[in-house]
């Protein structure tokens, strides 16, 4: 058995068929997870120094001289590695006075640091499969982004107290701004909540905690609420629409948590897709108080610390990034300001953001040729077991380069 | 997508000639979807000239048949993209596969009716499926939890 790096899901029971030492067939992965193990060759990174193929010893030694006279480092990526990769970065990140920020800073870095801070009640998944009743998906259509979501954690699997199957251990409540697959499902025991505001849904549930009628969703609203006592153990599962559609203000989630917990036991969970995006929060937030966007030269978290932001202000004269391509979303304008400074791409696979690198450095791909821990998005610890082991991994690369610090 | 006996029969001579076996061109296009008749045995549609037209347009709806199995089960890998609900959803899986599928994980039992292959979902053993056999029930769990419409059957 081995465990799939696909998503936050990390789920740990993918068969694999190994024929003449290469992986031939995956069973029980989804499409993107089979999709890693299977094309493990396809687009490689090569070691390179401006765009030139070079040996990967010429590689490290010029990325070791660029960390060594880097005045403001900045460390971005990450959440595709492992924890003990992460952990070095930190490190390197601390004694370089660096930035440090991760793809959470877009994703739900928010939510990870609620419940850190344990401003909102957070549960793990193996507890949902067990107990939960009312699931919502607010905001996340998981089925493009965390595909087995539904079927290894939540609203399909039978488990403890759960054993008769969704139709009367499940109720199922989706939000979103469309129809999604997800939504789709929301049929029997479910509703479907079309959100053209999510701060008005949520006043819909106060007021209705509140004993008045809810101005949106009458009927629906005191349903759900309803089950949800029936239940006793429910859990929202936030995702990217849901942050997004609040713009960045959480007090009225917060308080609807909090009113819905004095009737029921309700859960939050963030529903973001990066493998180990939550074990790069959890690490810089022991050791810092913070999830992500930090400076250790400055001592605080800061917006103006986000990689992009770095980027667009001329902040930084160095860029490390491991395991990320931050090209293939950020406007193209970055692409310049990513050429003109001293760039390191530590990837196993070609990427846009390489080809405006200063160096590449090529690495292993976590979970299927290096091994070590990963955080799931429920704050579980998953340790992978890698089918092949590369010497050179992110591990390995950091540590090179912590080597001139 | 599933082919109905309706569609069927008004492609039919529907002559009632008796000459397939049956008693109407309706019961005889009812078989023809339950695979229990080849449509080959209506003798006058392959005969008579002036069936040609209909003959064509007949086989080319009833080409999915082919592909499917004797449960008239029709996966779209296309269209899957793996999430597994069918096989978690289905009630033989939970009641064969409690601590596997049943619960969630990848089937733990050598001859489950679904598992994920390189992504996508493929038949393993039909028979095992509801649908199938002299005492079968028209189960639909699999097709109504497929968020991407990827499992059909031809009998609806
Ligand atoms: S759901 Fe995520 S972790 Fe599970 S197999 Fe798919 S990509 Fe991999
Ligand atoms: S042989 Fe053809 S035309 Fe005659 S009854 Fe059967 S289906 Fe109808
Ligand atoms: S039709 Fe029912 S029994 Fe057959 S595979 Fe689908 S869910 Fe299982
Ligand atoms: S439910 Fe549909 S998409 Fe999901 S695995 Fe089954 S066939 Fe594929």
């Amino acid at each position: 058995m081995h465990v799939c790096t696909g998503c936050s899901c990390l789920c740990d029971d993918i068969d694999l068929k190994i024929e003449n030492g290469r992986i031939s067939r995956a069973y029980n992965a989804c499409r993107r997870g089979a999709g890693i193990f299977l094309n493990i060759s396809s687009s490689r990174a090569k070691p390179t120094i401006d765009g030139q193929q070079v040996d990967l010893e010429r590689a490290l030694q010029k990325a070791q001289e660029i960390i060594q006279d880097s005045e403001n480092l900045a460390i971005y990526g990450l959440d595709t590695t492992t924890l003990e990769a992460q952990r070095l970065a930190i490190e390197l990140a601390e004694k370089k006075e660096a930035f440090i920020d991760d793809n959470s800073t877009f994703c739900l870095g928010d939510f990870v640091e609620m419940i850190l801070k344990k401003e909102i009640p957070s549960t793990t998944l193996e507890e949902v499969k067990n107990n939960a009743y009312v699931l919502f998906y607010w905001g996340t259509d998981p089925y493009h982004s965390l595909s087995r979501h539904l079927s290894k954690f939540t609203y399909y699997p039978r488990g403890g107290k759960r054993q008769r199957g969704y139709e009367e251990d499940r109720f199922l409540v989706v939000i979103d701004i469309r129809k999604t697959h997800t939504a789709k499902l929301a049929k029997k025991n479910a509703r479907f909540l079309k959100a053209e505001n999510d701060a008005d849904i949520i006043r819909g549930f106060i007021d209705a905690l509140e004993g008045r009628s809810p101005k949106i969703f009458q009927k629906e609203i005191p349903r759900i609420l309803k089950e949800m006592e029936k239940g006793g153990f429910n859990v929202i599962f936030g995702g990217l629409g849901l942050k997004y559609g609040l713009g960045g203000d959480y007090a009225l989630l917060k308080e609807m948590i909090e009113r819905m917990n004095e009737r029921s036991e309700v859960y939050f969970m963030p529903a973001g897709c990066h493998p180990n995006m939550r074990g790069f929060n959890e690490l810089l937030f022991e050791k810092t108080g913070h999830v992500n966007r930090y400076s250790f030269r400055e001592k605080r978290s800061s917006d103006d610390f986000a990689f992009h932001r770095l980027l667009k202000n001329d902040s930084a004269d160095t860029a490390l990034i491991i395991g990320s391509d931050p090209l293939n979303s950020l406007p193209l304008e970055y692409a310049g300001k990513l050429s003109e400074i001293n760039t390191i791409v530590i990837d196993p696979r070609e990427t846009f953001t390489g080809r405006v690198a200063k160096v590449t450095i090529p690495s292993a791909l976590s979970g299927v040729e290096s091994g070590g821990t990963m955080i799931g998005a429920d704050g579980s610890r998953v340790e992978l077991n890698p089918v092949f082991e590369a010497e050179i991994n992110d591990e390995y690369i950091l540590k090179k380069l912590l080597e001139v610090v | 997508m599933p082919i109905t006996p309706m569609e069927v029969y008004k492609l039919l001579p529907k002559t009632n000639c008796k000459k397939c076996g049956e008693q109407t061109c309706m019961a005889f296009a009812f078989k023809v979807i339950n695979r229990e008749k080849q449509i080959e045995e209506c003798s006058p549609l392959f005969e008579e000239k002036k069936y040609a037209n209909q003959k064509e347009k007949l086989l080319g709806l009833l080409e999915p048949l082919k592909e499917a199995t004797e449960t008239g089960l029709i996966v779209d890998e296309e269209r899957c993209t793996g999430c597994a609900n069918c096989i978690v959803v289905c009630p033989v899986h939970a009641s064969e596969d409690p601590y596997g599928s049943g619960s969630g994980y990848g089937p733990k039992i050598e001859d489950p009716i679904y598992r994920l292959e390189d992504g996508v979902l493929k038949i393993i053993n039909v028979k095992k499926c509801r649908r199938y056999g002299k005492n079968r029930i028209l189960c639909v769990a699999c097709r109504e939890n497929c968020p991407s419409d990827a499992i059909s059957f031809l009998e609806g």
